[in-house]
C-alpha cells in the first residue's frame, strides 16, 4: 500500500511539475507596474506645526512641481532579475535637477531614449562645439536595480518635474 | 485738428504700435491639456524577460486666471475746460493659460484729485480701429453685451472717455480709473474655481489676482488753438471759375490764445477729393516749405492718403498768427 501511494504521490508531483513550468511558459506578469502623480501640500497641525504631505495631483496649473513615482511589485513566487524601469520625462514638463530617486537602483538618463548615461555625462552639440547636457534637457529616465526583487516586494522610482 | 490732441493722437499710435510688437509673455501650457505618463518595467525570471507596462497616470492643466492691464496714452492728457470726449488708452492682456472673458469697468470719482472728469455716454470704447484715439470706427463697450473673449497672450485697446467740467482752472487734474477682471473670478492667487475654467478644468487665480487696474490723468491747460482756413479760386482763363484744371489757392491761420503754451503743435490738413496738391506751394509764413518729409517744418505725404503737415513748435499767444499755404489743382 505504502509503495502504491508514492508512486501516486510521485506522479502527482510530476503532473504539478509540468503544470508549474506551463504557467510559466505562458508569460504570467510577474510584476505589477503603477503610476502616481502627486503634489506636495503643506499641512499645519493644531500645534501649529507645518509638514509637507503628498495629495494627488488631478489639476494643475503651469509652474506646479509634480512629483511622479512608479512602483515595481513582484506579483509571483519567484524573484525577478535585472529590473529596470523606463520612464520619458512627460510631456510639457521640465526634470528638476538631482530629483530621480529610486533606493537600490543606478539611475541614468537619456536626450533620445536610445543612449543612456548617468547625470553630468550625456552631451550636447551647440554651436559646433560639445557641452555637457543640463537636467532640464533630459528626456528619459532609467533605474536598473542592482539586486532581484523579491517575491511579494516592491521597488520604487521617483523625479520630480515642473509643469512648462 | 490743431490741437494738442493731434499730437497725442500720433504718440499714443505710434505708441500703441510699439507696445504692441514688443509683447513676449509666456503664459504656459494651454488650461484642458492632459499630461499622461506611462512607465515600463523590464525583467528576467531565469532566461526569459519580460515586460510590463503601468497605468497611464494623467494629470490635466488648470486653468490660470491671470490679466494685465497698461495705460498706453501719456501720463497726462492735456485738456480744456469744457472739453468733451477726451480719452485714455488702455490695453488689457490675458496672461493666463486659456481664453478669458473680462469685465471692463471704469471710475472718475477719484478722491485724490482737484476735479472729477465726467464720464461721456458711452464712457469705454474699444479701440476697434487701432488709430489709439476715439474714431468713428470704434465700437462702444456694453457690459455684459460685448465683454472682451481674450486668448492667451492677446490683448483689447481700450478708450476711456470723459468730459471735462467748466469750473477748472489751468494746472487742475483729473484722475480717471480704469479696472478689468476676470469674469470667471477673481480675488486672492491661488484661489480656486472648481471645474470653471477653460476645457472644463479648474480655474486658479493667478499672481495678477485676475484683475487690474489703471488709472490716467487729465490736466487742464488754458490755452487753446484754433485755425480759420481761406481759399482763392484762379482758374485757367483769368477768372475766378472752379473749373476742372483751375486752382486754389489755401490760406490757414492758426491761433494760441489763452495761457501757457501748446507744446509740439502740428498743422495737418487732408487734400480735398477730386483735387490734386500742387508740389511745391506749401509755404510757412511765406517761407517755402520742402514736399519732402523730415527736412523742414513742412511735408506732403500720401499715406495714409494725401495730406500736408507742418511742424509749429510750441505755440504762445505771443507766437501770433502763424500762416499756412498750399494750393491744389481741381481735377
Amino acid at each position: 500500500m505504502f509503495k502504491g501511494n508514492r508512486k501516486v504521490l510521485g506522479i502527482f508531483a510530476l503532473m504539478t511539475c509540468a503544470l508549474g513550468s506551463q504557467a510559466f511558459a505562458q508569460t504570467q506578469e510577474c510584476i505589477v507596474l503603477k503610476s502616481v502623480a502627486e503634489i506636495e501640500k503643506e499641512v499645519v497641525s493644531d500645534k501649529g506645526e507645518k509638514s509637507k504631505v503628498l495629495v494627488p495631483a488631478g489639476k494643475v496649473i503651469p509652474g506646479t512641481e509634480v512629483i511622479w513615482s512608479v512602483t515595481a511589485n513582484n506579483v509571483c513566487k519567484q524573484p525577478s532579475e535585472k529590473v529596470t524601469i523606463n520612464n520619458p520625462v512627460p510631456e510639457h514638463m521640465t526634470l528638476v535637477p538631482n530629483s530621480a530617486f529610486g533606493p537600490g537602483s543606478d539611475i541614468s538618463f537619456s536626450l533620445d531614449g536610445q543612449k543612456f548615461a548617468p547625470a553630468g555625462q550625456l552631451t550636447v552639440r551647440e554651436n559646433g562645439a560639445d557641452r555637457a547636457a543640463r537636467a532640464d534637457e533630459y528626456k528619459h529616465i532609467r533605474w536598473v536595480f542592482k539586486n532581484p526583487l523579491q517575491p511579494g516586494a516592491s521597488a520604487v522610482a521617483r523625479f520630480r518635474a515642473v509643469l512648462n | 485738428m490743431f490741437s494738442p490732441r493731434v499730437l497725442r493722437a500720433i504718440c499714443t499710435a505710434a505708441l500703441c504700435f510699439v507696445l504692441g510688437s514688443s509683447k513676449a509673455l509666456a503664459v504656459g501650457v494651454p488650461a484642458g491639456t492632459d499630461i499622461t505618463n506611462t512607465a515600463e518595467v523590464t525583467y528576467a525570471i531565469g532566461a526569459t524577460t519580460a515586460t510590463a507596462t503601468s497605468n497611464v497616470a494623467v494629470v490635466t492643466v488648470a486653468e490660470i486666471l491671470d490679466v494685465v492691464v497698461t495705460r498706453q496714452s501719456p501720463a497726462n492728457i492735456s485738456v480744456s475746460a469744457n472739453a468733451t470726449q477726451q480719452e485714455v488708452l488702455f490695453a488689457v492682456t490675458n496672461s493666463g493659460n486659456g481664453p478669458e472673458t473680462f469685465r471692463l469697468v471704469m471710475n472718475s470719482v477719484i478722491g485724490s484729485d482737484d476735479f472729477d472728469p465726467t464720464p461721456s455716454t458711452p464712457s469705454i470704447y474699444f479701440d476697434t480701429d487701432g488709430s489709439g484715439d476715439l474714431s468713428p470706427g470704434d465700437t462702444a463697450y456694453t457690459p455684459g453685451t460685448n465683454d472682451p473673449v481674450l486668448n492667451p497672450d492677446t490683448s483689447v485697446a481700450v478708450l476711456v472717455v470723459n468730459d471735462i467740467p467748466g469750473t477748472v482752472v489751468d494746472g487742475n487734474v483729473g484722475i480717471t480709473q480704469f479696472t478689468a477682471d476676470a469674469r470667471t473670478g477673481s480675488g486672492a492667487p491661488g484661489t480656486i474655481y472648481a471645474a470653471q475654467g477653460a476645457a472644463g478644468t479648474d480655474a486658479v487665480v493667478g499672481m495678477s489676482g485676475a484683475a487690474g487696474q489703471v488709472t490716467g490723468q487729465y490736466i487742464v491747460g488754458g490755452i487753446t488753438v484754433n485755425a480759420v482756413k481761406s481759399q482763392a479760386v484762379v482758374d485757367q482763363f483769368g477768372g475766378t471759375r472752379p473749373l476742372p484744371g483751375a486752382r486754389i489757392n489755401y490760406t490757414v491761420a492758426v491761433q494760441a490764445t489763452g495761457s501757457g503754451s501748446a507744446a509740439n503743435t502740428i498743422f495737418s490738413d487732408n487734400i480735398p477729393a477730386n483735387t490734386t496738391y500742387v508740389p511745391g506751394t506749401l509755404r510757412l509764413n511765406s517761407a517755402l516749405l520742402t514736399d519732402a518729409a523730415a527736412d523742414d517744418a513742412g511735408e506732403f505725404s500720401n499715406t495714409p492718403g494725401a495730406r500736408v503737415r507742418v511742424t509749429l513748435g510750441t505755440l504762445t499767444q505771443a507766437s501770433g498768427t502763424q500762416s499756412i499755404q498750399f494750393a491744389v489743382t481741381i481735377n
